[in-house]
């Protein structure tokens, strides 16, 4: 007798699989599966226990060895190793570990930034000359880059603390002050490391549904890759403009070219809406660029030399309403977040991730870094009434409108309306809880929210429609996929122990004792609190019509459980889901120092100029940030001199 | 001992080995459960329970060492037993916004110690159940995984030694909830009533968040300790502290608005707000009013689970919530008063409902609700020791009807073959004959229900009428607050004996109910022959749907056989369930009996009072008064348990004459002559219509809005109006690129006028600089221009001749305004002038600049 129990009963044509691919022998050794397996589960403890390096050796063995025979061995050993880099990460990046390590940066580390954003356009460059036919190649070139870039980038994961890591300098643009100017701090560490995970599995993941265009598509994620990369780490505010508009157009192709029925409207409504934002920013750049060279003689565009211009409020107001604007449209914020649901829906499901996962993150990011670090005065002047945009035309009315949608993707992409509203809402309550939260749910919607467009990926794959009408019943006859599907709903509705309820809680909690939103702290943290019970509806909502009664359409009855493809692209994420909700700690010590420097610069330039009126005088240099990193003219220490007024 | 040397107080990682054996359990069983086997997932799941519940009672015993060792003086702190895994995350809070550190911390403390007993030991009964009720399920090895799951859930639930941590088993449970009550998700009903649980107990998670971001801003803390070593600043009256209800956000209404400012603020203490976001909470979970909707519904899920997680255990949560922060709640008599108006209401409500129930687990589901609402109205009148032990006895006797009920169906479902039919209390009758543990079993615990005097159920039940009669909550900070002119709402004199008499009525409910569905179901004659013919002859046609209930079969030669070969014939007679159900009922059903030896008020042997006295100490202090007094009380002991008894007697009494003596002709006579009330009762008060049409259509309504107002308002006038714009500058541009040579030269001939005239006019711009304590003042030059100045601010013009003198040196004195003036000539003898506003070195610099016509 040969059972295999999945879930629900046995489908008759599901036994065909389940034969093929049941490793179980007959019952009676079953006793003697049980005891390897929970003798399998106790050594690796109590090996881990003494040696823990030997934890991921183990958990590769042990992997391919309890993974059911059926599977080809790639994906066993790709299982494997996954579950192996994640134990090494654990163990590596421990609090504890991480403290009492001796792990920092080394010399010839100076250029590792530039190598993350490098090689990924050589390797573009090398795609181009590929030639067409060699679609193989092109695949393999791709993969092998963001694999690679993924190791390398593995390097950055040094103790952060405040400051600034990596820090490169070259002119490059002498006469307008233009340089070359990257570093990495704890808030882009992770959303750089969160670049180079999402991608390989983006591209891993596309590589099954896309056939057409190798070379362009291939092409398209490398230069992406690289945009992403800079944005995150560029200082010199006009190289973060390249890098910013540079990732529009890989992004731009891939949803016109690769997309759904509707794709041009909705690329070119994309990129119009991403556009207007960015000029308005460009504009506000070279006035801030004009005003710093006015005052201190020489021109400059490095951000912490940006940051020493002093504007009178009705400038600045402005010039963060242009910049913050820009960003914004990118979150997206309510009511300029349309494009994403339409975005979201046509592109490729690749698209999606990448766009979910880091591309929106941008937005976020930016308002940290630049509005948040170049108006700290302005920030604050509208903190109360934004926050009040986030929780309800972001929290809520995202979580309404979700509830609304028919299609699957299109739900998804208005949970990210929602989720990206905590963290704005963080950003505006700027306490240090609620920033490290802030951050913290950058990483955790990237990861749970590309979880979750792929898996929509995979049905899409299959039935070529994202209509909840059209599912209901599969957990019958996908039960992995259910089961993967539920956990990243869980993560994505916020529960304890997934990695989207530290975000949300640390956000939540530190909204409430925020002094930056007038007397509405009190009401915007319970309105923020009102969207985890919205969350649960629309995604619950969805779970049961896909997954749950009986199986009303035929074309479901005979549907594929995921593939070896398929399982290896989620199973780093489902893992990261997990990691974060229990040992969040990892990642909030590296955002910590850079969270709480970003706070003290805040904090002190809002207590040296007191609202409502702040400053209205004539514009002034002041000094540079404490800990800033060096940069090309400005030795270190430079800081500390008075200010100065030409 | 060496244990105690191995498992120090305040490392006592033993907590790990109890919380991770049920989740290695559940891990194994789903992730190979399927390759395992019954048999292996059976051994894996009870072992792992089964050990769990052992290394519990190892730590049970190190907990009341560690309790003696304190000594049993006046100023015995708890004994608590704790275990840090690592720091999980942080947030902010308290005074000064310092760190609060929010660990992934388990303890035991004598409450905790207790649930745990009773989580893993009656855990472990429901497991050993579940092995024999659920044998022919095809999703065996799920069920144990997610049963795993949830006693994993529970004991992180219990054993958190901090809200958020409380907080993961809190959800986990939901979450293990949801996914078996919808264990059958095939059937649409099913999969809704396990997301309408996990709605509504979201709902109250809304309140338990609430509670955290409350309790972490005023107090400073999360864990248990430091919540109550800062519980003091939560009654604090000063204005800063108070949580300000109305105007929203101290916004300040005038003009036609006028009507909405109060002339004071209406403020709550900390205390209260946190009382309230933690009873909403607990009223979710719990299944308390207004949360309590999904309970009954929830009984569409397997019967072992209705008795494990939907009566035994995770619905008592609330309640040890309550118990747990009880030194939270005590602050706040008014929430003390309204926890304890819930529990009545609910308790009077669910027992009202349970009235007229047919099918047994929905009179057991609302039987569970109204024992619920009896707890809640222990804790609300500050007995805890007395609500806590209401929990305690309740998991057993309500796990035992359950199980017992589950045997009837599983009994019953060989024989009708229908899941709705085998339910109904109709359809059953004489059971007693077929099955005699079960009936046996069955009473136990129904005597112990319906308070049978000294049962568990009666020394529970009647501690808590009594202490709802004498105890008289009052804020233990009463005298403090008093000499800071701050009065304390506290509750009428009236109230305790309303609670009381209300709770006497429920409880006479309690035992009419429960000896209907006993008499119903065991009593009389089997009334099931005729509906198995029936349905199974339905079932031949449909070979599916019989396949698919083979999930209650617990016989495999029923399942297979007779049922489906030849249908002409009956079923098999009812039948005793095999030793793996009737074990745990026996267990049960003799817990049942005699576990209220454990704390017998009315005789002074109160071992688990004692036993939990030190946890209550901090909230007892001060926070409630005894009506007349000690002695007073006292007295009344034995006169108020007459109520109690009481209530069993006529309750008993009438159900028997009604289902045995008249053989239920009076309810049906009853039910005819008030139809109304009837078929209102028989729709559980319409409460669900009520939810439908108030709640749940204003969300969908607002969604529906948000909708509608995405599509065509943002993404329809917002963006299309912006568009429109700028394709009407194109469409008007696009004239003047016409191809026409005239006009281009027209347009060259006007634009070359206006730069001309920009060219003839002089334009006097100034840029002010600081120099020392004067400022300078520069105009910018242009072709041939030529200046004079009002330098002195005067008003008159200083120079006849206009001359080269393009800067000015303007001393302003600090904080004063000096308007200066500037004219400029050029080349062509045109002059224009300037009007310059110079503020004083420390007041802001304005620069006004008033362009003035050509003189």
């Amino acid at each position: 007798m040969r059972l295999r129990f999945k879930w629900g009963s046995q489908m008759q044509h599901n036994e065909i699989v389940t034969d093929k691919c049941s490793a179980a022998g007959p019952l009676q050794i079953d006793y003697a599966m049980l005891a390897r397996l929970i003798v399998g589960l106790l050594a690796i403890a109590a090996i881990g226990y003494v040696w823990h390096d030997g934890v991921p050796v183990l958990l590769t063995a042990s992997v391919v060895y309890a993974m059911p025979k059926s599977r080809p061995w790639c994906v066993r050993l790709g299982l494997a190793l996954i579950a192996a880099l994640v134990a090494l990460f654990v163990l590596r990046m421990w609090p504890s570990v991480m403290a009492a390590s001796n792990v920092s940066e080394s010399a010839s580390d100076s250029c590792l930034l530039s190598c993350l954003i490098a090689i990924p356009l050589i390797a573009a460059a090398v795609i181009l000359v590929v030639p067409r036919s060699a679609e193989k190649a092109m695949r393999v070139v791709t993969m092998v880059t963001m694999l690679a870039l993924f190791g390398l980038s593995a390097r950055l994961l040094v103790p952060m603390g405040r400051g600034f890591h990596f820090n490169q300098d070259i002119v490059w643009l002498a006469r307008f002050g233009i340089h070359y100017h990257v570093a990495l701090d704890g808030i882009s560490l992770w959303l750089v490391l969160l670049t180079t995970f999402t991608l390989p599995i983006a591209a891993y993941a596309s590589f099954g549904s896309i056939h057409t265009r190798i070379k362009e598509w291939c092409f398209s994620l490398l230069l992406l890759e690289a945009a992403l990369i800079g944005a995150f780490v560029a200082i010199d505010l006009f190289l973060f403009y390249v890098f910013w508009e540079l990732m529009l157009i890989p992004m731009y192709i891939m949803i016109g070219v690769w997309g759904g029925s509707d794709r041009i409207r909705a690329a070119i409504k994309f990129f119009l809406y991403t556009m207007f934002g960015s000029v308005l920013m460009l504009a506000a750049i070279l006035y801030l660029a004009y005003m710093y060279s006015k005052l201190n003689g020489t021109p400059s565009f490095d951000y912490f030399e940006l940051q020493r211009v002093m504007l009178p409020r009705n400038v600045q107001i402005w010039l963060w309403g242009a910049f913050t604007l820009s960003f914004i449209i990118k979150v997206p914020m309510f009511p300029v977040h349309t494009w994403l649901p339409d975005a979201h829906t046509e592109a490729p499901t690749a698209g999606s991730v990448i766009l979910a996962a880091v591309m929106l993150k941008l937005g976020t990011y930016g308002y940290l870094r630049f509005s948040m670090g170049l108006f700290p005065e302005a920030s604050a002047e509208f903190a109360a009434v934004l926050a009040g945009m986030a929780v309800v035309g972001g929290i809520l009315y995202g979580a309404l409108c979700a509830w609304r949608q028919g299609d699957v993707k299109r739900l998804v992409a208005y949970s990210s309306v929602a989720h990206l509203g905590y963290v704005m809402l963080g950003l505006f309550a700027a306490t240090p809880a609620s920033l490290e939260g802030a951050v913290l749910q950058m990483v955790n919607h990237g990861i749970s929210t590309g979880a979750l467009f792929l898996l929509v990926g995979v049905i899409y794959d299959r039935r070529h429609t994202r209509q909840l009408s059209e599912f209901g019943g599969l957990a019958k006859v996908m039960p992995v996929y259910a089961t993967l599907f539920i956990i990243a709903t869980v993560a994505s509705i916020g529960l304890p122990g997934t990695n989207g309820f530290i975000g949300e809680f640390m956000v939540i909690t530190g909204t409430y004792v925020s002094h930056k939103l007038g007397y509405f702290n009190g009401i915007q943290a319970a309105g923020a609190a009102v969207g985890v019970i919205l969350g649960a509806l629309y995604m619950l909502t969805a779970v049961q019509k896909m997954f749950f009664g009986p199986i009303t359409h035929a074309e479901n009855k005979s549907l594929q459980d995921l593939n070896g493809r398929e399982l290896l692209s989620l199973a780093p994420l489902v893992a990261m889901i997990f990691v974060m909700g229990v040992a969040p700690g990892i990642f909030i010590d590296q955002i910590r120092g850079a969270t709480s420097r970003t706070l003290d610069v805040y904090q002190s330039r809002l207590a040296a100029h007191p609202g409502p009126r702040y400053f209205e005088g004539v514009p002034h240099l002041i000094a540079r940030q404490a800990d800033a990193p060096i940069a090309i003219g400005t030795p270190s220490g430079d800081g500390a001199t008075a200010e100065k007024r030409d | 001992m060496e244990l105690a040397a191995f498992f120090p107080n305040n490392n006592f990682s033993l907590i790990g080995v109890i919380l991770a054996l049920p989740l290695i359990g559940a891990f194994i069983n789903g992730v190979w459960g399927a390759r395992l086997g019954k048999p292996a997932v059976r051994l894996m799941a009870l072992s792992s329970v089964g050990l769990s519940f052992i290394a519990s009672l190892f730590a049970f015993c190190a907990l009341h060492r560690a309790s003696e060792a304190l000594g049993h003086g006046e100023h015995q702190g708890a004994a608590r037993l704790s275990w840090l895994a690592w720091e999980w995350m942080h947030t902010n809070g308290g005074q000064f916004l310092q760190t609060v550190p929010v660990e992934l911390k388990f303890s035991i403390d004598a409450l905790s110690g207790v649930m745990m007993l009773v989580v893993t030991g009656v855990g472990f009964l429901i497991h050993l159940y579940a092995t024999s009720y659920m044998a022919n399920d095809p999703g065996f090895a799920r069920f144990f995984a997610y049963l795993n799951l949830f006693v994993f859930s529970m004991l992180v639930l219990i054993l958190g030694d901090n809200l958020p941590v409380l907080f993961i088993g809190w959800e986990g449970v939901g979450l293990c909830s949801y996914l078996l009550i919808g264990f059958w998700f095939d059937k649409t009903e099913n999969a809704s009533a396990g997301k309408k649980a996990f709605i509504a107990n979201r709902i109250g998670d809304f309140g338990l968040l609430c509670a955290m971001f409350l309790l972490a801003s005023s107090t400073g803390a999360l864990d248990w300790a430091g919540i109550a070593r800062g519980a003091v600043s939560l009654v604090n009256p000063s204005e800063g502290a108070q949580i300000h209800i109305w105007p929203i956000a101290n916004a300040h209404y005038t003009g036609w608005l006028q009507f909405l400012q109060p002339t004071h603020p209406i403020t709550i203490t900390a205390a209260t707000a946190v009382g309230l976001a933690l009873l909403l909470g607990c009223t979710g979970k719990s299944a308390q009013l207004p949360l309590y909707v999904w309970l009954p519904d929830a009984m569409a899920g397997p019967t072992p689970v209705s008795a494990l997680i939907h009566a035994a255990t995770m619905v008592t949560a609330g309640v040890y919530l309550i118990c747990r922060l009880s030194f939270v709640f005590v602050l706040s008599p008014a929430v003390m008063a309204l926890v304890a108006c819930i529990g009545i209401a609910t308790a009077l409500l669910a027992a009202s409902i349970a009235l007229v129930q047919n099918d047994i687990k929905k009179v057991l589901a609302y039987s569970t609700v109204s024992q619920l609402g009896f707890m809640f109205l222990g804790v609300g009148v500050g007995a805890f020791v007395a609500g806590f032990f209401h929990v305690f006895t309740h998991a057993f006797f309500k796990a035992c009807l359950f199980l017992g009920a589950g045997s009837v169906i599983h009994a019953m479902h060989s024989r009708v073959h229908d899941d709705v039919a085998s339910q109904d209390m109709r359809n059953m009758g004489g059971l007693r004959k077929y099955m005699p543990i079960t009936f046996w079993t069955f009473v136990a615990a129904t005597a112990a229900i319906i308070g049978f005097p000294f049962t568990s159920g009666f020394f529970s039940k009647d501690e808590i009428l009594f202490k709802a009669f004498v105890n008289h909550s009052v804020s233990p900070y009463k005298t403090e607050l008093a000499a800071r002119g701050v009065e304390v709402w506290e509750a009428p004199t009236w109230f305790g004996p309303m609670l009381y008499t209300l709770g006497v009525i429920a409880a006479t409910m309690t035992a009419f109910y429960m000896v209907r569905a006993l008499v119903l179901t065991f009593f009389g004659e089997f009334r099931g022959w005729s509906i198995g013919r029936a349905s199974e002859a339905q079932h031949g046609h449909d070979l599916e749907s019989a396949e698919k209930a083979g999930h209650v079969h617990g016989h495999g030669h029923v399942h297979g056989s007779e049922a489906h070969d030849d249908l002409t014939l009956p079923g098999d007679a009812p039948h005793e369930s095999p030793w793996a159900i009737t074990l745990p009922l026996v267990v049960l059903g003799a817990a049942a009996l005699f576990a209220g030896v454990l704390n017998m008020a009315p005789f002074h042997f109160e071992p688990l009072g004692h036993w939990l006295d030190p946890v209550f100490e901090q909230a007892l202090h001060g926070s409630v008064e005894l009506r007349g007094g000690a002695e007073h009380a006292e007295a009344l002991m034995w006169p108020l348990a007459g109520g109690g008894v009481a209530a069993f007697f006529v309750g008993t009494a009438l159900a028997y004459w009604v289902y045995v003596m008249r053989n239920g002709e009076p309810a049906h006579r009853l039910a005819t002559a008030l139809p109304r009330v009837y078929r209102f009762l028989v729709d559980k008060w319409r409460v669900d219509e009520f939810y439908n049409a108030t709640i749940i259509a204003t969300t969908e309504a607002l969604a529906t809005m948000a909708n509608a107002f995405d599509k065509w308002v943002v993404d329809g006038i917002l963006a299309k109006l912006t568009a429109l714009i700028v394709a009407g500058f194109g469409s008007f541009l696009r004239a003047f690129q016409n191809g026409v040579v005239n006009t281009y030269a027209a347009f060259m001939v006007v634009g070359g006028a206006a730069i001309g005239w920009f060219m003839i006019v002089p334009h006097p711009e100034v840029v002010i600089k600081a120099e020392g304590a004067a400022q300078m003042v520069e105009a910018t030059t242009g072709p041939g221009y030529t200046y004079r100045w009002d330098a002195d601010g005067d008003g008159l013009i200083d120079d006849e001749q206009f001359s080269d003198r393009s800067k000015v040196t303007v001393q302003v004195e600090p904080g004063a305004k000096k308007t200066i003036r500037l004219e400029v000539k050029n080349a062509f003898g045109i002059t224009r002038s300037k009007e310059i506003q110079i503020a004083g070195p420390d007041a802001p610099a304005v620069q006004m600049g008033l362009a003035n016509a050509a003189q």
